[in-house]
């Protein structure tokens, strides 16, 4: 059936297909989380750390998040081989861009740069696709805060909240009920479903602030995690901000500092009471 | 005029007891015009290494900028700052790449390394490295420097 058109990359099957992008992007879907969240004042990606085995010697400093330039870090989700590969190219291509124009690069730019990178192996013949998907969090002066998720395609859009990684559906659908609705409408204490909600426009969402953010990011991943609570030696956070000169903070909370983050979650989640 | 001389600059770096100092002239010249008094030669580089560069203008600048886009890749994929030491080794390796065309640059570097000992180096323009305990100089009057 689709068999005859599964094993080269650079064919299309009778259905208007490229197989083997879709079984790059199955690949992700068995990868550990990841949630991206803008936030006013920032943004936040919270990740999944799958811990394989208790003998694995501790990562240097992260196995989900990395910085790639003063003004952007990207989260990985899928083959953290491909991914390296990958996070190299956008270093080089920041560092390069700073290089010639003296400027830091667009996020966009940037973003489109390590897709078309992606693009060129779903195209050209001989090479698989790259087994990653990223999410991209950025400032840059010209839009500010951004947040940007790709995948094995080389496509790429811009999102205000977004989830990769394994169940991301569940994710993804609770972050459409929750994120930047902080009041109830009406007092009604009904559960909102999908059809509830009102349409995300701009007039009805009121952006999270960066520690909003990272709570939403927590209960994110309790979802997607199987209701298993997360907890910090499995979670990393990260929340991107200005400082008081201007300049990106990256930063990686501490143990101490995630635990306090998922306290805080289950608080609220204890005193909002059963619906 | 010799190349190295046509924009003109003074760099002196020297240690003391756990610490470094690095010190430029600020003339920027074209022969023996004066055109600016507010012209950079000392950058730092991080927290704990300067480089003082004399020679050619341009070339201070694109050297500058070469290893700002040198060192951040190093950081970024290290994840640690870069010592004066292999600093040293990498800009010495920029300069002999251009041994048949060379940046008309002498640089000082001037740093702590991970003990917090003063480390201090120059290199003439195709990248020979040499070190000093007590004071390292470069520029046009590197006689006068030396205390000639």
């Amino acid at each position: 059936m689709a068999r005859r058109y599964d094993s080269s990359t650079t064919t299309f099957s009778p259905e208007g297909r490229l197989h083997q992008v879709e079984y790059a992007i199955e690949a992700i879907n068995n990868a550990g989380t990841s949630v991206g969240i803008l936030a006013k004042d920032g943004v936040v990606m919270a990740s999944e750390k799958k811990i394989t085995s208790g003998l694995l010697a501790k990562a240097r400093t992260s196995e989900k998040t990395y910085k790639l330039c003063p003004h952007a870090t990207c989260s990985v989700a899928g083959l953290t081989a491909d991914a390296n590969i990958l996070i190299d190219q956008a270093r080089l291509r920041a560092a390069r861009y700073a290089y010639q124009y003296q400027e830091p690069i667009p996020l966009e730019s940037l973003v489109e740069h390590v897709c078309n990178y992606k693009q060129a192996y779903t195209q050209y013949g001989g090479l698989r696709p790259f087994g990653v998907a990223f999410l991209f969090a950025g400032y840059d002066e010209a839009h500010g805060f951004q947040l940007y998720q790709s995948d094995p395609s080389g496509n790429y859009s811009g999102w205000k909240a977004t989830v990769i990684g394994a169940n991301n559906q569940a994710g993804k659908s609770l972050l459409k009920t929750e994120y930047g609705v902080s009041k109830k409408k009406d007092g009604d204490d009904e559960m909102k479903t999908e059809d509830d909600v009102p349409a995300l426009t701009d007039a009805v969402i009121e952006m999270p602030d960066v520690a909003e953010a990272c709570r939403l990011a927590v209960k994110v991943l309790n979802k997607t995690m199987d209701g298993a609570v997360a907890s910090a030696e499995k979670l990393e956070l990260f929340t991107m901000s200005l400082d008081e000169d201007g300049n990106c903070v990256h930063k990686i909370l501490t143990e101490e500092e995630a635990k306090a983050v998922i306290a805080e979650v289950e608080a609220e989640s204890a005193s909002a009471g059963d619906t | 005029m010799s190349i190295l001389a046509y924009n003109g600059a003074a760099i002196i770096g020297m240690s003391g007891k756990d610490c470094v100092g690095i010190a430029s002239d600020n003339r920027l010249g074209i022969q023996y015009e004066t055109v600016a008094m507010d012209f950079k030669k000392v950058f730092k580089m991080n927290d704990r290494l300067f480089v003082g560069l004399a020679g050619l203008a341009t070339d201070v600048q694109t050297l500058d900028q070469l290893l700002r886009f040198r060192m951040n890749l190093y950081e970024l994929r290290e994840e640690r700052t870069m010592s004066p030491q292999v600093f040293t080794n990498l800009l010495s390796n920029m300069l002999y790449e251009k041994r048949f065309g060379p940046y008309f640059c002498e640089p000082v570097i001037a740093g702590l390394d991970e003990k917090g000992q003063p480390h201090l180096s120059t290199m003439d323009l195709i990248g020979a490295i040499s070190s000093a305990k007590d004071f390292v100089v470069a520029g046009t009057c590197e006689g006068n420097l030396y205390g000639m």
